[in-house]
């Protein structure tokens, strides 16, 4: 009998092996088996979520030995269907369906379609991993997985130089994180003897913790450190801005709704741990409230309408990474889940007035798509809607309101600073929706786009509707794990309520009074243009320490090295070859002789006199 | 079915094939190299079906058992014998002109080198199955005969004479030691059967002085075959004399039937206290001296079968200590490793070989740009070779190694780890040598239907061991490494 959650794990597997190793001549074949493969995760994932059998026997992979008695003895790859992770997969597939369905049209004319439908294979197959994975060392491995695929993704256009940077970025700035997922991980498995999730809650619950202090701290963040690069919070935010250098249907399924969410599903998932440490906690929650603060101000002054929405994707995840360290992660859950799908629509919104307008990005030369593609503009707007937190008809305003609920309960600096990303929030959305969508057409481009075509005005459609219905009551109680849906019953809910509205509206009014009409940005600070410099801060610290580094390598190389050694070391090897040579001479009655000499050696040793 | 008809196919085949050539000479020799390995794969087919409870005739039985361990070695030795032969087929024009020199008329003398193989076979197979000392040599000394006269095969070349010389009369000496051995071992029990040795010898007290002797001579005969220091020394020069498709059945099956046959010889004598107070010490040296010197003498190498030949004698450390460490899977699993690997390198060697017409190092230049395919398997053989994670050697080397920590083995870990890290050295010379070096010329080089298929199968398998190891569970199973019958353990017919 088939397991259905192997199945939904192996099918994309086995759809990127056959796209890749028999169908890499037609692109049209490759983008339909994707396409239908991604339909069918769909269809068991809901099927699960609607219950059929979860149940998957665990695969012991690899059996090591006994080193330490207490440790578990194998890796095993193991999965967990619990509600979150199928809720988890829900998000998934519908993303990665609809995403498939939008590629159709926006990758129709790309050279190397099989190439990328394999990739978003590879891509679907590595997130299930990590939304399956019963276990940390899983989760690693489909950790690692989905940084790859990120990456042949990224850089699908890999003949455009920045492109190939980006990828190459988003690869080596994930590492650094992924580094500290692993030493976090072996901290865990050293002290815990286990890092199977229901055996690691088992063992918290029964209290006797085998990790305190300094120590648990450190454990904490460093699994903390593993989400800080893949969902991209500061410092290693640097690599999502570049990696909208991808494909923009990539941009929406990796880099808005799913693979950065991983970071803070995995957050999710070890909350019990983080619960335990006050000190860790607040550091988690403070790193997210900075990196929305600093995303949301970098946004306001992008000009590029991905990149825009990338600032904004950080600020969001920022969001969550503060509530869970507020030890709010229901409602961090609840905001990745509604996030997922009004992101995913603003990318593809994105992606559709890219496509029309002929893979032109900045907005500035956009204005008045509105009336050329009334569809797009209607969903995006909606999107925006979502996005910015329209009281009670969006389903981002409830999760948000959850979210500054608790941080209002828990911290009071950190609520101030959440509200300001609020209003923020607010006025660099209006911003792009007017500039880009109101107003005046500024191009040739912008006058002569025409409405997305079906495809993508289906998926376009299909998000816009899960946008609204997916912070209402009825349909997210049905999805989320029991008590995840906020109850907003808290005392000061009234005032967080107001305060949210208050900044809604200002940074509307503010937005739309000052972009109105406007031919360029009225507003110009160089520092949030070029990311507060961070980027060349790290160029050029690490132009400092490898370039340091390498002329002491240099120097070393060059004087002791090679002056000293290096003649030593020839030497020594052929003097060492020459013993051999000696040893080997080819002679028969040496050989001899060694066997003797062997033998004798042989018993004289064990001789019992 | 018993499992004894397996030995019986192998050498029935082997027996119809060269009657049938001597009366009835095929035009094409590749013909027998065929049948012989088709007939191979049916009994490879057969090993699965054999039922091993079934007993063979009484006049056998004393001899012989088919023990999970003697199953998965025959399986071995069938394996490496197939792909021998497939390699002989690719290598029959380097073959052809060692035979016969430049008469290219001559036909005759290759198809001996298909058919003693299946000889060898059936002796490996049944030193797989050996329970009785006696047996034993007869089965070492069908495999040692045949390989006599398949190392000097190619008696136009003076390589070849000269790696059969020293390869005879080194043989001689070993096979000497061991029948030598065998007299003081059933002068001190009285007993030449293993099952029996292996009730009797772990609570010996009497007779200690004579029952080491005995085994020391033996465990020397048996270190000859297997490549152990300070036995080893014939290896190199036979590995680079021998014809290239004998010297992989060398470095693969005879070693591994060799390094069975020693494990189930020690075990009793690691099982008397008395015995291993002073055997383990000095396994541990032939070991550690057999690591440091395989991986030592390998780096200054600049012949590709030469470089083998100190690897083999490398794996060969490692094999020991596994032995050492008296977990068997590890051993049998890292034999299985080694198989396919160095198969592969073999493989590749003889490619080059025949097109390029040398097998030093430098033959191996530019490489990835003539046929990067081939250069791909070769780099996975070398990376297993030298033990990178996710390859079948990796999982080998790290089994045995784990072995020897859990048995307390500390210093001889200080000494295999370090070794393991030489051969990265010389292995991943070969990888440069591919892709870095400029190659003579830029013409792609071809490969044979046969030997790429050979090749992916075994870089698959090298890859799919990495990856999932667990694979060979079924085949690999914890048994007693000397098999007892409940029959013969209480009917001690002593003289």
């Amino acid at each position: 009998m088939v397991q259905l959650p192997w199945l939904l794990l192996l099918l994309p597997l086995a759809t990127a092996a056959l796209i890749h190793f028999a169908l890499g001549g037609s692109g049209r074949l490759a983008a339909w088996t994707g396409t239908a493969s991604a339909f069918g995760m769909l269809g068991l994932s809901v099927s699960l979520l609607v219950g059929a059998t979860a149940e998957a026997s665990p695969f012991v992979w690899l059996e090591t030995g006994m080193f330490h008695p207490d440790l578990e003895q194998a890796i095993t790859l193991s999965l967990k269907t619990d509600r979150l992770a199928l809720s988890m997969m829900l998000v998934v597939t519908i993303v990665g369906a609809l995403v498939h369905l939008f590629s159709l049209t926006y990758m129709a004319e790309d050279k190397a379609r099989p190439r990328y439908y394999a990739g978003l294979s590879l891509f679907l197959f590595s997130m299930t991993g990590i939304v399956l994975a019963g276990n940390l060392f899983m989760m690693f491995i489909f950790w690692e997985l989905v940084g790859l695929s990120s990456y042949l993704l990224i850089g699908h256009w890999f003949t455009k130089k920045s492109a190939a940077e980006a990828s190459k970025k988003a690869f080596l700035t994930n590492r650094i994180g992924d580094f500290g997922f692993l030493v976090g991980i072996l901290l865990i498995w050293g002290a815990f003897g286990t890092v199977d999730f229901n055996a690691l809650e088992r063992r918290v619950d029964l209290g006797n913790l085998p990790l305190t202090g300094g120590l648990l701290t450190a454990g904490i963040l460093c699994l903390f450190a593993g989400a800080v690069g893949k969902s991209a919070q500061f410092p290693l935010h640097v690599w999502l801005p570049d990696a909208m250098e991808g494909p923009t249907p990539v941009s929406a399924l990796i880099h808005a709704a799913t693979m950065v969410a991983a970071g803070v599903y995995m957050l999710v998932r070890i909350s019990f741990l983080i619960a335990l440490d006050p000190t860790a906690a607040m550091t988690i929650a403070w790193i997210g409230g900075g990196t929305a603060l600093l995303a949301a101000l970098l946004a306001t002054q992008q000009d590029d309408i991905k990149r825009v929405l990338a600032y904004s994707t950080l600020s969001q995840l920022g969001y969550m990474v503060m509530a869970v360290g507020l030890l709010a992660s229901q409602a961090a859950y609840f905001h990745l889940f509604t996030h997922a799908f009004f992101k995913a629509l603003l990318f593809l919104g994105a992606g559709a007035v890219i496509y029309c307008c002929h893979h032109e990005q900045n907005i500035w030369k956009m204005g008045g798509l509105a009336k050329r593609m009334p569809l797009t503009f209607a969903t995006f707007a909606i999107g925006t809607a979502c996005l910015i937190a329209v009281p009670y008809v969006t389903s981002g305003f409830y999760s948000k309101e959850a979210i500054l609920d608790s941080a209002y309960a828990a911290s009071r600096p950190l609520f101030w600073i959440a509200a300001f990303v609020a209003l923020l929030t607010a006025f660099y959305m209006t911003r792009l929706v007017v500039v880009a969508f109101l107003g005046k057409a500024r191009s040739q481009y912008a006058r002569d786009a025409v409405e997305a075509p079906t495809p993508m005005a289906f998926a376009l459609t299909c998000l816009t509707l899960l946008s609204i219905v997916g912070g209402f009551r009825f349909f997210a109680e049905a999805i989320l794990p029991r008590g995840f849906y906020p109850t907003f019953d808290s005392p000061h809910h009234n005032f967080v309520m107001a305060v949210s509205i208050i900044c809604l509206l200002a940074g509307v009014v503010a937005s739309f009074l000052l972009y109105r009409g406007r031919e360029k940005d009225p507003l110009h600070i160089t520092p949030l243009r070029r990311g507060l410099y961070i980027d060349d801060l790290y160029t050029g610290l690490i132009r400092l320490f490898q370039d340091g580094a390498a002329a002491v390598a240099a120097a070393f190389d060059r004087h002791i090295l090679n002056g000293f050694f290096l003649g030593g070391t020839a030497a020594l090897t052929q003097a060492v070859g020459s013993v051999f040579r000696r040893m080997q001479p080819g002679s028969l009655h040496f050989y001899l002789v060694l066997a003797a000499l062997g033998i004798m050696l042989l018993i004289w040793a064990t001789s019992t006199v | 079915m018993s499992p004894h008809y397996l030995e019986i196919f192998v050498i029935g085949l082997a027996l119809t094939l060269l009657m049938a050539d001597a009366f009835f000479p095929a035009r094409e020799k590749r013909v027998i190299a065929w049948i012989g390995a088709s007939g191979l794969a049916i009994v490879f087919g057969l090993l699965f079906v054999v039922d091993p409870a079934a007993l063979p005739p009484d006049t056998i039985a004393p001899y012989y058992s088919a023990d999970p361990h003697a199953l998965f070695f025959k399986g071995l030795a069938l394996i490496a014998t197939i792909f021998v032969l497939l390699l002989g087929c690719d290598f029959m024009p380097v073959l052809r002109r060692g035979i016969n020199g430049a008469d290219n008329d001559r036909k005759g003398g290759v198809a001996e080198s298909f058919i003693l193989p299946l000889f060898a076979c059936a002796g490996m197979m049944w030193m797989a199955s050996a329970t009785d000392l006696i047996f034993l040599f007869l089965s070492l000394e069908l495999v040692t005969i045949s390989f006599y006269v398949l190392v000097a095969s190619m008696r136009r070349q003076v390589g070849s004479l000269e790696a059969g010389v020293k390869y005879l009369l080194l043989g001689a000496l070993s096979t000497g030691m061991l029948v030598y051995g065998i007299t003081w071992v059933f002068g001190a029990t009285g007993m030449t059967k293993m099952s029996q040795l292996a009730v009797a010898v772990p609570g010996m007290t009497d007779n200690i002085a004579a029952l080491t002797f005995g085994s020391m001579l033996v465990l020397a005969a048996l270190a000859f075959k297997v490549g152990l220091f300070p036995f080893h020394s014939w290896i190199p020069d036979v590995y680079q004399g021998a014809p290239t498709p004998v010297t992989a059945f060398l470095a693969v099956a005879s070693k591994a039937a060799a390094v069975l046959v020693l494990a189930r010889f020690l075990d009793p004598f690691l099982n008397n206290p008395e015995i291993a107070a002073k055997l383990i010490p000095v396994l541990g040296v032939i070991s550690g001296a057999t690591l440091l010197f395989g991986n030592l003498g390998a780096l200054g190498q600049y012949n590709f079968k030469r470089l083998m030949a100190y690897s083999s004698i490398a794996h060969a450390g490692f094999l020991l200590l596994g032995i050492l460490g008296r977990d068997f899977t590890l051993v049998s699993f890292y034999l299985g490793a080694y198989v396919c690997m160095t198969l592969a390198a073999f493989f590749a060697i003889s490619i080059v070989r025949r097109s390029v017409g040398r097998d030093d190092l430098s033959a191996f230049n530019g490489l990835a740009r003539r046929n990067p395919a081939l250069a791909f398997t070769l780099v996975v053989s070398a990376a297993s070779l030298a033990g990178v994670p996710l390859t079948a050697g990796f999982i080998g080397k790290f089994g045995v190694l784990m072995g020897a920590v859990n048995a307390g083995y500390w210093p001889l870990v200080a000494v295999a780890v370090p070794a393991a890290a030489v051969g990265f050295y010389y292995y991943f010379k070969i990888v440069r040598h591919m892709f870095w070096e400029k190659p003579d010329d830029l013409e792609p080089l071809p490969v044979g239907r046969l030997s790429t298929t050979a090749l992916a199968l075994l870089t698959a398998g090298t890859l799919v061991l990495g990856f999932y190891p667990r694979l060979l569970e079924r085949a690999i199973q914890d048994a007693p490494i000397v098999p007892i019958p409940a029959a013969t353990a209480n009917t001690a017919d002593t003289p």
